[in-house]
């Protein structure tokens, strides 16, 4: 069968040779179990189950359910922007009335793949969380169902396509919902991995300096390290060196523009990572570049506020007019100047 | 003596240099030159088909993403097309051997044949010196070369950027848009996509 050609390709880091119809053939599988924990369904190289943090649903009350990956070594998926290359797991959810679900909760991701195809993603363990909301009208009678199906690109030196589905069944009750024991280790680790909110005595401010756009940040203390995660694709270059420069208080990152920018953003959102460990949301209004600005720029931005990602539908740029002008611009150089060196 | 020995040596150094400094075409920029081996082993320069348009397509036999614009037939429906209407279309191999997507120029000649593509040329580039002059980051990515050698796309294929092989129907194809505003004197109105799909295979 199509899955086991592929997987033992796959062990055996050869080319795979097996027809993408095979590749897209692999297993989905329906699994049913009750309780907040159920069966894992396999996806290429690894496990995705879904998981409840709470042993019963109340009506009128918000609760999390998780879509738990668990990868074999070497493989990742794919952050809400997924950088140079990639895709984000999509979901489409099978709910009962009365029971909607909210937007999918992102993790801090990591900087994955090579010197020249930057990626953001997820290796080894990670849990997605989705809001999911219950009508005050849900009447408390016996279990319902919740299912998923998602699709997923597992990807090591090479890309699988897969597809799930996957299901667990709750109780509805009237009272106060109770955490499940089982799951509480889980949820905790997954809300950890969250981006936080940034502090509110940060000053932030993004200038557009013409090529790149320069992220000055006063925390008030040395950092010896950052790194900026874009939330909106096609806005920073992936692949491209983060210029790290200490400011006294805080740090400047220096992010070079997506070829594929053509027309100027009003902010720049994104996931910043301290000294490798933790990240924080932010969202900085960007603003016309000042040479004799000072240090961090004249504007402090808004107080960065915590910002839930939002998948990006689309991946054109601009609207007509603009990316029209940009072009005319641009098609007038006959060479590379120096601002492109 | 001494001092025509320094200059050299910095002419030298500032030759060596300049590739490495130049930055990869986009949109706007003259498409740079090439010249590539193709499958049925003759040489290809891109320098040859100015007065023409000229399509890039970066290729990986073992990419789903790939896999779903030659198993749909839509890649071929599009050299077909195209090259009916006078464009040269270049099918480019930038995986180097060893990985995913890598072929010789025989195993590539027989996968045209079994797929029915009719690609202008299909060009071996298993150093990655194309796909790097043009910054391919994945396959399928689309380039589009106006006839004064001029880069008027670059970016998706389309903007339906999954591995569903139903996703090709009424997907917006950013190449033939780019390619009938062009010819009809119109600007490009989508002249950078992200350019979806697998990583480009590099020796790196």
């Amino acid at each position: 069968m199509g899955g086991s050609c592929v997987k033992n390709k796959m062990e055996r880091r050869h080319k795979s040779r097996c027809s993408s119809r095979a590749l897209t053939s692999v297993a989905a599988v329906l699994f049913f179990a009750a309780g907040a924990r159920a069966a894992s369904a396999p996806i290429p190289h690894g496990t995705l189950e879904l998981i409840a943090e709470n042993q019963s649903i109340a009506p009128g009350h918000e609760f999390h359910l998780g879509l738990h990956f668990q990868l074999e070594k070497g493989w990742h998926i794919y952050w809400v922007n997924p950088g140079d290359s990639g895709e984000p797991p999509r979901v489409k959810w099978q709910l009962p009335a009365g029971l909607t679900a909210g937007e999918m909760e992102w993790p801090t991701p990591r900087r994955l793949g090579t010197a020249t195809i930057v990626d953001f993603g997820y290796e080894d363990d990670v849990m997605l969380m989705v809001p999911m909301h219950a009508e005050a009208g849900l009447a408390a009678s016996g279990p319902v169902q919740l299912g998923a199906e998602v699709r997923v690109l597992v990807c090591r030196e090479m890309c699988i396509p897969g597809k799930a589905q996957i299901s667990l069944t709750l109780p509805v009750k009237s009272q106060t919902p109770v955490p499940d024991a089982r799951t509480a280790a889980l949820f905790a680790a997954a809300r950890n991995a969250l981006p936080h909110p940034s502090p509110a005595k940060w000053r932030l401010s993004v200038a557009d300096g013409g090529d790149s756009f320069l992220l000055s940040v006063s925390l008030g203390q040395h950092v010896a390290q950052a790194t900026f995660f874009p939330l909106v694709e096609s806005q920073v270059k992936d692949a491209a060196p983060q210029q790290f420069a200490v400011l006294p208080g805080g740090f400047r990152l220096t992010l070079r523009k997506s070829d594929q920018l053509l027309k100027p953003i009003e902010r720049l959102k994104g996931v910043l990572v301290l000294a490798g460990v933790r990240g924080y949301a932010i969202d900085v209004p960007v603003t016309a570049s000042k040479a004799d600005a000072g240090e961090y720029g004249s504007s402090d931005g808004d107080r960065p506020a915590f910002v839930a990602a939002v998948p990006q539908s689309g991946t054109a740029v601009g609207d007509s007019r603009a990316t029209d002008g940009a072009l005319k611009c641009a098609a007038t150089k006959a060479k590379p100047t120096a601002k492109d060196f | 003596m001494r001092r025509s020995t320094l200059y050299r040596m910095i002419v030298v150094l500032m030759l060596c240099a300049v590739p490495l400094l130049i930055a990869a075409a986009k949109v706007g920029d003259d498409a740079p030159e090439f010249t590539a081996t193709a499958s049925n082993g003759k040489t290809v320069r891109l320098a040859d088909y100015r007065g023409k348009y000229v399509v890039l397509e970066w290729h990986n036999n073992g990419c789903p993403y790939v896999g779903k614009h030659y198993n749909s037939g839509n890649m071929q429906r599009l050299q077909k097309h195209w090259t009916s209407q006078g464009v040269v279309w270049l099918t480019i191999l930038s995986s180097a051997p060893g990985k995913q997507g890598y072929v010789t120029a025989s195993e590539e000649n027989d996968y045209l044949t079994k797929e029915q593509a009719v690609p202008t040329a299909a060009l071996l580039d298993p150093t990655g010196e194309i796909g790097h002059l043009y910054d391919a980051k994945t396959s399928p990515q689309m380039v589009v070369i106006n006839p004064q050698g001029v880069v008027i796309y670059s970016g998706a294929i389309d903007d339906k950027p999954t591995t569903d092989l139903q996703d090709v129907q009424g997907a917006t194809n950013y190449v033939s848009l780019a390619l009938e505003q062009a010819m009809a004197g119109k600007p490009v109105q989508t002249p950078a996509t992200r350019p979806y799909g697998c990583s480009v295979k590099y020796r790196d």
